[in-house]
């Protein structure tokens, strides 16, 4: 019962992992491909992780436990880190003008309300 | 003068590639170096050091020196950078590049760092304090405490750091871990034995020599870390505004 969940988890992950990559490939400009990155990335950790921590309870003693759970510590920490650095990694793309991708041909530069990129020293 | 310096590149690299068939095999057991200081070493270091963490024992008791320069010419490549990059006649010419408009006000980087940084500078006096019993010791330790404050930096901006983390302190605290090392060092010497043999420290804490091994090593890993800790956020904060520590990221 135990091995079927832990197969079912890292299968998912890894197909994640590979909607992740293909995304990494074929998206057609810097923040799909940021998106793609981000969400996929975190989330097949995640369900990697998780399987290999199931894995983990085959014998069930407090030092197993114990690894289960500072794995799951990591989840956390992946959880949280993983989407800030999209986050940051994106914001500074955006802040530096690169351009986003369009079926429209007049728009290359980001629309927006506040124009991008226009610091106050300048 | 460059073909003669080619030249003289491929005579040595021919001579030095033509030299390791004399080597031994790696990782040969019957090699010189395995034959008798690693079987000494294995055999021996929980006697001598009561530390079981071979690699801690070796870097911080055995080869004290070579991990007391270390630590200097870490010190020194810190003072070489800020030495270098501070020029004050630049800052009369210096071009002001254009800042992010919503510089240091990410909210969502500044929650995330403050979830942060009091875990991972936890983590670093854990990595330093138990660097005798598992992976870890000043120099990592040391690693993740400087990049705590290089991640405010990054979040935050540099001046709101450098208020918490000054310049003199950098400095200060780069000298302290050197100096605690020399002066756990001298302490021995003064003792009545031998530069950086942690034994001397016994009678004067009351310990036995064994105990005093280990102690004498996690007192040379905090300086260590301390001196890596100021030197790496140094490094960021020096290279990060061209070393005018007035902007930057």
């Amino acid at each position: 019962m135990l091995d079927i969940i832990v197969i079912a988890l890292m299968v998912t992950g890894l197909f994640f992992f590979f909607g992740t990559t293909i995304g990494l490939h074929r998206f057609p400009d810097f923040y799909t491909r940021m998106h793609a990155a981000g969400k996929g990335d975190t989330l097949s950790s995640i369900l990697l992780l998780s399987g290999l921590a199931l894995y983990n309870l085959h014998h069930l003693s407090p030092d197993t436990v114990q690894v289960s759970l500072k794995i799951m510590f990591i989840c956390v920490v992946i959880f949280i880190t993983s989407p800030t650095a999209t986050h940051a990694i994106m914001d500074a793309g955006y802040e530096s003008k690169v351009k986003y991708w369009t079926r429209r041909k007049d728009s290359s530069a980001p629309q927006s309300s506040i124009e991008p990129g226009k610091g106050e020293d300048t | 003068m460059k073909r003669l310096t080619l030249l003289l590149t491929l005579i040595l690299g021919a001579y030095l590639i033509w030299s390791v068939e004399d080597l031994p095999e790696w990782g040969d057991p019957t090699s010189p170096a395995s034959t008798y200081l690693s079987p000494h070493y294995i055999e021996n270091i929980v006697e001598e050091t009561s530390v079981p963490n071979l690699v801690t024992a070796i870097l911080a008791d055995y080869r004290g020196y070579d991990t007391m320069f270390e630590t200097v010419v870490v010190f020194c490549a810190g003072l070489t950078v800020l030495t270098i990059l501070r020029r004050t006649e630049r800052k009369n010419k210096k071009v002001s590049t254009p800042r992010p408009q919503r510089e240091g006000s990410d909210i969502i980087l500044q929650n995330t760092a403050r979830l942060l940084i009091p875990p991972m500078q936890l983590f670093a006096l854990y990595v330093i304090a138990h660097g005798h019993h598992s992976p870890g010791g000043g120099f990592q330790g040391g690693v993740i405490l400087g990049a705590s404050f290089i991640l405010l930096a990054l979040s935050y901006d540099l001046k709101k750091t450098l208020k918490r983390f000054k310049e003199s302190s950098m400095l200060f605290y780069s000298g302290l871990g050197v100096l605690i090392y020399a002066g756990i060092g001298v302490v021995c010497l003064l003792l009545g034995k031998n530069f950086l043999a942690y034994a001397a420290w016994s009678n004067f804490l009351g310990i036995t020599e064994l105990e005093a091994h280990s102690h004498g090593m996690l007192g040379v890993e905090i300086g260590v870390a301390i001196t890596v800790m100021a030197i790496m956020f140094s490094l960021y904060a020096d290279l990060a505004s061209g070393g005018d520590l007035d902007e930057g990221l």
